[in-house]
């Protein structure tokens, strides 16, 4: 594994995305000023639109673009004719789809922070802890949301990586989306259990380092599996 | 170092629809090959083993004296490969791709390029989408040819062009012979063939059926069409006996 190969091959996707990556960044930027400088119920509402736009938008567009455009626009034969391996090409892949997802969702995160109905740092306030835990839960909450997203964009990576299908990939796309996100707004939080388990999330007890470490372990899975598939592929056109 | 630029083995590929089987081929030092055959036969998948798109399933594969896929980043950097089905980024300009081939190849020849780049009249900063055919081909070969390949594997790289092209890329071809240990081409025009190639290989239902030298195949003032079929339809009857 030659990492200035894998780095040469990263800078080639984040170039060909350079456009999209600014117009999202522009437009994460936009939510959080409107969320945090306007503020109020129509600020705050504009800017988690915005904000949850950008993360659907820039999922839908690097999936659509580095991960399934290069072998459905042909572009895929001539990379791999250069002096790389498939396994350089798959690295740099995920490295690269991560990246150009990561940059605009986590400032569209910070607009989602921003509008938490949790406010952590008043909680603690009022539990008269120093400022620093303040910080550590405002920071923890944040993982926990740009957490939720990763994954969500992982499983989807992985739909698109190892389907090779633009059908399949936007049909788990919006499966993650509505189905399942609708059950997990609508449904989940009248569980008592859950319920019980969002308050002790909104406090900052265990529940929260043990969900990110969670949310964490499944983004590790989900790449790992997509690693392995890759070294099993025979065809690479 | 081996004299032979490729040498198969026994190589074979297994899909659900086709199975390239059994290929055993040698191409020496120097030389030129040329592939016929129709549509689906397999040639395109045995072109795309030598450059490790495609894994073989069976078989042992040597390129340039190495074996594949054990080392292919030493082949691929040494191996210029273009096919009719590959595209470069629309997006982008020529010069943004021959900065990532050259960022990518140990051997990239600037003087090369730019040599390259006057005799196909191409512009560095012209974006791709929108390049004609021939055009995209010219800046294919641009990108391959400027590495300094030892080995050139081109798939059907005159289909869909006009005569004009196929005669400047032909001639191209021709001029830099001496440049390389070897190119394999594939062809369904077997004029193209018959001017470049000093050894043709017959695929068929994915076998090598004839391997044999052009001006054997041609004694007789047959053409490289009459002798693939003659040699087809001897195939179907020993079959049929």
């Amino acid at each position: 594994m030659n990492p200035r190969v894998i780095a040469r091959l990263v800078r080639k996707d984040c170039s060909l995305m350079k456009g999209p990556l600014a117009a999202y960044v522009a437009a994460a930027l936009a939510g959080l000023l409107l969320t945090a400088l306007v503020g109020g119920p129509v600020g705050r509402s504009a800017g988690v639109t915005l904000a949850l736009n950008v993360l659907i938008g820039v999922s839908f567009h690097v999936m659509l673009g580095p991960v399934l455009g290069e072998r459905e626009r042909r572009t895929l034969a001539f990379v791999m004719s250069l002096p790389v391996t498939p396994a350089e090409v798959a690295i740099a892949k995920l490295v690269s789809a991560f990246a150009l997802f990561l940059v605009p969702a986590t400032i569209a995160a910070t607009a989602l922070v921003w509008a938490t109905p949790f406010d952590i740092p008043a909680r603690m306030a009022a539990s008269q802890l120093p400022l620093w835990s303040h910080l550590l839960g405002t920071l923890g909450y944040y993982a926990l949301v740009l957490g939720a997203w990763t994954l969500f964009f992982s499983v989807v990576l992985a739909a698109a990586i190892v389907s090779e299908s633009v059908g399949w990939t936007v049909a788990t796309l919006t499966g993650l989306l509505f189905v399942l996100g609708n059950f997990a707004l609508q449904v989940l939080p009248r569980l008592s259990g859950v319920a019980h388990y969002l308050r002790a999330l909104g406090h900052g007890e265990p529940a929260l380092p043990i969900t990110i470490a969670c949310e964490a372990a499944g983004i590790a899975a989900v790449v790992a599996m997509i690693v392995a598939l890759q070294r099993r592929k025979t065809s690479f056109v | 170092m081996s004299d032979r630029a490729i040498e198969l083995r026994g190589v074979g590929r297994r899909y659900s629809h086709f199975a390239l089987q059994g290929v055993d081929l040698d191409v020496p030092d120097g030389s030129v090959l040329g592939l016929v055959g129709p549509n689906g036969a397999g040639k395109s998948t045995l072109l795309r083993i030598l450059i490790g798109l495609v894994r073989a399933d069976a078989g042992r594969v040597s390129v340039l004296g190495r074996p594949m896929p054990q080392e292919e980043r030493w082949i691929k950097a040494r191996v210029g490969f273009v096919s009719e089905d590959m595209a470069l980024y629309g997006a982008a300009t020529l010069g943004w791709h021959m900065r990532l081939v050259r960022d990518m190849s140990p051997g990239w020849d600037e003087r090369r390029a730019a040599d390259l780049l006057e005799r196909f009249s191409l512009d560095p900063g012209q974006r791709l989408r929108g390049l004609s055919r021939g055009q995209a081909l010219k800046a294919l070969l641009l990108l391959a040819m400027a590495r300094r390949a030892e080995l050139l594997v081109l798939d059907e790289p005159t289909a869909g062009l006009d005569p004009l092209v196929r005669h400047e890329i032909l001639s191209l071809l021709k001029d830099t012979r001496g440049e390389r240990r070897a190119l394999v081409f594939s062809s369904h025009y077997g004029d193209d063939v018959a001017s470049l190639a000093d050894d043709v290989a017959f695929v068929h239902g994915g076998r090598l059926i004839a391997h044999a030298p052009v001006a054997e195949l041609l004694r007789g003032g047959a053409s490289l069409e009459q002798a693939f079929l003659e040699r087809v339809g001897g195939l179907h009857t020993r079959r049929a006996a």
